[in-house]
């Protein structure tokens, strides 16, 4: 039952690993790497909402015959990913750059022990 | 013109957003200039948006010529315009603010500054305008990306309190994005108002309702429902002085209007009722955060953390009267919207001239602040009647149409919630007011000169907004009931 809908399955283990590694890992660059699985299981799940098998780029041949909706593939979802992988790049730089300046504070990226230098 | 101006208030902040590097290059002295003038010009268009809704209905701006559902809109209605006054206006003062203290401490990142700022602001603009749900999420992420950087600005523990705002911030986004995909997969459409017209007979859908949980989740998280808070007191509190009251006053009541947005427009008031479980878990929600806020708030010695917790506190208020589910829950929601904007900004520009001329971060210190700056004090004092709720100032009219619409609909414990609330925030004002006026004074150290005028004029507008929001109450409620309540509540 659940194989008969696998690409969400997919789509449900990358997000509920990505928030996995995020809460549990100590490390800063090891979290923004779950973060970046949370984001790329939601892109993900919008791709495969627009799949259909044997269908094609909605561009159309005016050969004459009638259009067949059926023949091809909804395009929106995956125009509206190459948004969020826009912002999911911005997201990532932004992360890394905070990622960075921490790193030049505070000579660490563990989470203990960046606590332990702050007091 | 008339059309054109939706498009206008987001593009005079952004244009001059974008060429602000290059100014900053060219005539670094133009930047504050540029950059405030920029702000006041979005003033005016906000307001002549606004007449022009009240006079004529909302204005409706296709990008591209392309007709909704296919194409991408912009919607500005009563409830927007009012909204887009709000953000322009705090955006314009608290910039004015902002600029004294920036320009004295962060003299090498004066333009990004000021650039970050003028996005943060046209971001705000396309989250209060946008009619799309995927265009909402773009502006959204723009607008927490800029937060992030401000919040990073201040270096140091700023850094670690912007990373966990990032964190939470992007789990958040993500969960309203994944929210939005629920929604198209079951409709196959992102435009608000075809949404509206697609929902009411998918309701059965288990699909559409884990859609609806995912973006309130979402939303959640961006406008610091409790118990979804955590990024906020650790940003505002480590926060630049200067930038701190920009983004405690608008960035959590965006998305908190984003959602009433969703759930009155989108949704709708009828299917609402029906279901009825929505608004109700909803004003449990709302009650707890009133609650959770308040205590917390009242645990606290550092004096932003104190003055964030107040915020959270205040938006489960918001959130309390939007479930209500009557026309004057509705108005009394949006009229303490934006009254708990203008003295969470007035609060933290208290705090924030604390900091800067007297290096007053916790409660405790509050014993060396000398007493003599009357324009702080007069701010203070009146932000804190208005935050408890006594007569003449905005807090109290808010909360007592919100307590009256509590009645209406029967919620006695959001009444009960409302009023310990209220007892609560009395109790860490009077601790905070005692060590400042009443406790002797130690060390006390003598500052030399005064507040920079920007920072008093500042502080001045937002104590004079109270009162004037106070006194003139029952015409802006009667102004949200009129123009800017979605259409379904029984009179």
């Amino acid at each position: 039952m659940f194989l008969a809908r696998s690409n969400f399955v997919a789509f449900i283990l990358l997000f509920l690993f990505g928030l996995y590694i995020m809460m549990t890992h100590k490390n800063l660059i090891k979290k923004l790497i779950g973060m970046y699985l949370v984001q790329t299981g939601v892109i993900l799940f919008f791709i495969t909402l627009g799949v259909k098998e044997g269908s094609t780029v909605p561009i159309l041949f005016l050969d004459g015959g009638p259009i067949q909706a059926s023949a091809y593939a909804n395009p929106l979802p995956h125009v509206l990913m190459l948004t969020a992988i826009v912002v999911g790049v911005a997201t990532l730089g932004v992360s890394l750059a905070l990622v960075i300046a921490i790193y030049r504070q505070y000579r660490t990226l563990e989470e203990d022990e960046l606590f332990r230098r702050m007091e | 013109m008339r059309e054109n101006l939706p498009a206008l208030q987001f593009l005079i902040p952004f244009f001059v957003a974008v060429s602000m590097p290059v100014m900053g290059w060219l005539r670094p002295n133009w930047c504050r200039p540029m950059a405030l003038f920029s702000l006041l010009a979005m003033v005016c268009a906000s307001l002549a948006a606004l007449l022009s809704i009240l006079d004529q209905g909302p204005i409706r701006y296709p990008f591209g010529g392309w007709i909704p559902p296919v194409g991408i809109e912009w919607v500005q209605d009563g409830l927007s315009g009012v909204v887009m006054v709000m953000v322009s206006l705090l955006a314009l003062v608290t910039l004015f603010y902002a600029s004294p203290g920036v320009e004295k401490t962060l003299t090498a990142k004066v333009v990004p500054f000021y650039t970050l700022v003028l996005l943060l602001v046209s971001g705000f603009t396309g989250m209060v305008l946008a009619a799309d749900l995927f265009n909402l999420f773009v502006f959204l992420e723009v607008v927490s990306l800029c937060g992030y950087a401000l919040v990073a600005v201040a270096g140091g523990r700023a850094l670690i309190a912007a990373f966990r705002y990032l964190i939470l911030g992007t789990i958040g986004a993500s969960f309203y994005l994944l929210g939005v995909g629920y929604l198209y997969a079951a409709t196959g459409t992102l435009n608000m108002a075809d949404l509206a017209q697609r929902l009411p007979g998918l309701l059965e859908s288990k699909a559409v309702l884990t859609g609806l949980v995912f973006i309130v989740i979402g939303l959640g998280i961006k406008m610091a429902l409790a118990p979804l808070h955590g990024w906020l007191p650790d940003a505002y509190a480590h926060a630049h002085e200067a930038i701190c009251p920009l983004i405690a006053s608008m960035m959590t009541k965006v998305p908190l209007y984003a959602l009433a947005r969703i759930v009155f427009w989108v949704l709708g008031l009828e299917t609402l009722l029906q279901t009825h479980a929505f608004l109700y878990y909803m004003s449990w929600v709302g009650t707890v955060a009133i609650l959770a806020g308040a205590f917390l708030a009242l645990s606290e010695q550092d004096i932003r953390r104190m003055f964030a917790y107040s915020g959270v506190s205040h938006i489960g208020l918001v959130v309390l009267g939007l479930s209500l589910g009557n026309q004057t829950g509705f108005a009394g929601a949006i009229f303490y919207l934006m009254i708990d904007a203008v003295m969470q900004a007035a609060l933290f520009f208290v705090a924030g001239v604390l900091l800067y001329r007297y290096g007053i971060r916790q409660v405790a210190d509050l014993v060396r602040y000398g007493g003599r700056a009357p324009w702080t004090m007069a701010t203070l004092i009146i932000t804190a009647l208005s935050m408890v709720g006594i007569p003449p100032t905005g807090g109290f009219f808010g909360k007592w149409v919100i307590i009256l619409a509590a009645l209406e609909a029967d919620h006695y414990v959001a009444v009960g919630a409302i009023v310990l609330g209220t007892l609560l925030t009395l109790a860490f004002f009077v601790r905070f007011l005692e060590k400042m006026l009443l406790e002797e004074r130690q060390n006390v150290q003598e500052q030399s000169g005064e507040t920079p005028w920007p920072m008093r004029f500042g502080m001045a507008v937002m104590a004079v907004a109270i009162l004037l929001l106070g006194i003139f109450s029952d015409p802006a409620i009667s102004l949200i009931q009129d123009f800017a309540s979605p259409s379904g509540f029984t009179k």
